[in-house]
């Protein structure tokens, strides 16, 4: 730019750029903290999450592993039985079946069997979701298997804003977390946003209301509270007036801010990617019905991926996934209900 | 034990031998205390099995009978900082680790007999305040790595542990326990790759018992040594006569020095037979589905014996004390206090009293840490 004259615009930052913030700022603040993961050092991570890091602090802190992704998160939970915090990098969400057990037999059991003897300071990362054309193997949201899993935390942002703070606050949080990244959004230009310059966290568990509304719920994360967004937009247009939450935060829930807003909605929607049996959407609506069941005026629904793996060529991966057609329709039809 | 795999032990023991073996190296009183230990731990089995024959103890007991010398052998040698990563086999391991401070010393970095009783009976007294069962016990101050059931579950940790102490300046090896079969499990492989990588400081020992609880070692692995798995990951890979204290001892110490000069991990694979059921709920079938021979074979050789008489070619072991407390080649059925040194059976004794002394858990810890609290 040649202009020198102008004022400084303020930088606005995409959703990748704020979690190597959060890696970058933890490194700095925790000398005990290090970085592991398949080509997270020399080649930056293969999405670049991690890129710069290496060179600022280290191969012995920001670690080139082998392909073992068992080997990656049960090495990381002997680190924190001996002091250190670590960021363990599944290079796509999909491999950590890999790593399964070390997960929730090892880590996610060990303050509990140790009767609170030791902390896990372990967060396991990684780029998720579908609609990017990823195929079976590259578009996974397989969080249900984790929040079934009881000593893990699992979160994932959807804003620059919660990655950042949400990631800082994770790996300061002494438990072990399941942090969902959604690699859709690392470089999507419409949601890049200002990040304050001081140090910030956002408390895991709490949700955000994104939208106000009146006539019904939609309670979403990742991906598709933007699916929800812009079926709140629609909705609009047909009179409908749709609340939307971005829960952020799976394990531990906050029920709180979903039950408020259906006291003033009386119907809610659970919106998300994964398959429809077993997945997380179903235990916010058993919670509901179970605790908030005399707040609504219709049944608790949720729009889900279909129960198939996700496919591989665009009319096939939309056919399974939820979408703002899907959501407006489900809209629709609870409010004439 | 084949009598093929016996003389390869004996082969290989004479290898690399040329200088002088560590064990040449204990004195009298040293190797004294070894022979102690060993009754120690075979008494711990022993008593565990009087008492929950007499009702008095609930939970399976997996014996480490006759492979005793694996587990004195190998810890004798360590500094107290060092770390351990015992499984299901290797319960005499919690409290015979730096037993060397005192057996009495309540300050070492080892549990005491009484916690582990404690954990054995499942009461409050318990590292884990009996969350787990049986060996699913350790302690971040005591440096011993908590075991699951998960096999070879813990040697990731165990590479980690190493990675972490190497990162803050220190200097520990890491010493895990792995039953033969267990080497079959995929994170074998990759923890031990990994470490190999970045040299870290962490033995795999392998008590290869022959059995997989009712699979033999032909239907485990096509190898005759599982110490060749070492060659996979190019680090050393020694085979120790696991009957043998003193071998094991020299074939442990040379991995470990070779780990803490920062040469990296190696592998200790020690040649042993389980004499009983893979658990005692299995000592019944175990007589069904291996052959009697093999089992009679294979309980032949017993640590005690093999210590007793390298002790009276030493001269360490003299007169009446050459032939008393013979516990060699007695199981539970058998085998009575006399045949155990007397302070022996005071350890356990004042171990068990506490363990029974000790309250159950509070019924409301079920639901307790499961997270660290933030608040
Ligand atoms: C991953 C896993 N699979 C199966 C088991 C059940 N199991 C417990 S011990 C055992 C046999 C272990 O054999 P080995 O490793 O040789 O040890 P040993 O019992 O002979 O000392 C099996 C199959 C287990 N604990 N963990
Ligand atoms: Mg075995």
């Amino acid at each position: 730019m040649a202009a020198t004259t102008e004022a400084p615009v303020a930088l606005k930052k995409n959703y990748l750029t704020a979690l190597k913030e959060a890696l970058d700022e933890e490194m700095q603040r925790n000398n005990l903290m290090l970085c592991q993961g398949e080509d997270i050092g020399r080649l930056g991570g293969a999405f670049g999450v991690t890129d710069g890091l290496q060179a600022k602090y280290g191969e012995d802190r920001v670690v080139d592993m082998p392909i073992s992704e068992a080997a990656i998160i049960g090495s990381a939970v002997g680190m924190a039985l001996n002091g250190m915090t670590v960021m363990a990098e599944m290079q796509f969400i999909d491999f950590i079946s890999c790593g399964f057990d070390q997960i929730v037999n090892m880590m996610a059991t060990y303050h509990y069997r140790t009767a609170g003897e030791v902390n896990i300071p372990v967060v396991v990362r990684g780029p998720a979701g579908a609609y990017g054309g990823g195929a079976l193997y590259h578009s996974q949201m397989n969080e249900a298997w984790f929040c079934n899993s009881p000593g893990l935390k699992v979160v994932c942002p959807s804003t620059p804003y919660d990655a950042k703070g949400m990631l800082k606050a994770a790996l300061r949080d002494g438990n072990p977390v399941i942090f969902y990244e959604i690699k859709e959004l690392y470089r999507k230009r419409e949601i890049e946003e200002e990040l304050p310059t001081e140090d910030y966290i956002v408390p895991l568990g709490k949700a955000a209301i994104r939208r106000e509304g009146s006539d019904v719920t939609l309670v979403s994360y990742g991906q598709n509270v933007y699916h929800c967004l812009d079926a709140a937009t629609e909705l609009e247009k047909q009179g409908i007036s749709a609340e939307v939450i971005d829960l952020r935060s799976l394990v531990p829930l906050d029920e709180e801010t979903i039950f408020n807003s259906i006291a003033k909605t009386s119907r809610v929607i659970v919106v998300n990617e994964a398959p429809m049996t077993c997945g997380f959407a179903g235990e916010v609506v058993a919670r509901i019905t179970t605790k908030a069941f005399h707040l609504l005026d219709a049944p608790p629904s949720r729009v889900t991926r279909m129960d198939t793996p996700v496919p591989w060529v665009k009319p096939l991966e939309l056919h399974v996934l939820p979408s703002v057609d899907k959501i407006v329709n489900e809209a629709v039809r609870l409010v004439k209900f | 034990m084949s009598a093929k795999s016996g003389s390869a032990t004996a082969e290989r023991a004479e290898q690399g031998q040329g200088s002088r073996r560590p064990s040449e190296s204990l004195t009298r009183e040293e190797c004294l205390e070894l022979f102690k230990q060993l009754y120690l731990a075979r008494y711990f089995d022993i008593r565990l099995i009087k008492e929950k024959k007499r009702g008095r103890l609930r939970g399976t007991l997996y014996s480490s009978h006759n492979q005793e010398a694996i587990l004195v052998g190998s810890l004798f040698g360590l500094q107290s900082a060092d770390w351990i990563s015992p499984i299901h086999r290797d319960m005499p391991a919690f409290f015979l680790k730096d037993i060397k401070a005192g057996w009495d010393n309540d300050t070492r970095i080892g549990m005491t007999i009484e916690e582990v009783c404690c954990q054995v009976w499942g009461k409050e007294g318990s590292p884990g305040r009996a969350r787990d069962n049986w060996s699913h016990i350790g302690s971040k101050s005591k440096k011993i790595i908590h075991s699951t059931s998960m096999l070879a579950g813990t040697i990731p940790a165990a590479a980690g542990v190493a990675y972490a102490d190497r990162m803050q300046g220190g200097n520990c090896v890491v010493l895990t326990y792995n039953g033969e079969g267990s080497t079959a499990q995929g994170i074998f492989h990759e923890a031990i790759n990994y470490a190999a990588v970045h040299k870290l400081p962490v033995i795999t020992i392998i008590e290869n018992n022959q059995w997989a609880y009712g699979t033999p070692t032909e239907l485990e692995s096509p190898l005759e040594d599982f110490a060749d798995r070492a060659k996979g990951y190019g680090i050393p890979g020694l085979i120790a006569d696991g009957q043998d204290v003193f071998d094991v001892y020299d074939k442990v110490m040379e991995a470990v020095n070779h780990a803490r000069e920062g040469k990296g991990p190696a592998i200790v694979e020690c040649k042993t037979f389980r004499a009983y059921g893979h658990g005692d709920h299995d000592d019944d079938r175990a007589d069904k589905y291996r052959p009697a021979e093999e089992v009679e074979k294979g309980r032949q050789r017993d640590p005690i014996a093999v210590c007793r008489k390298k002790l009276i070619e030493l001269g360490h072991l003299t007169g009446e004390a050459a032939t008393s407390f013979m516990a060699e080649g007695k199981g539970a059925g058998e085998a009575t206090n006399d045949d155990f040194p007397p302070e022996v059976v005071a350890y356990l004794n004042k171990g068990i009293e506490a363990a029974i002394a000790s309250p159950l858990p509070a019924a409301e810890e079920g639901a307790m840490w499961v997270f660290k609290e933030n608040n």
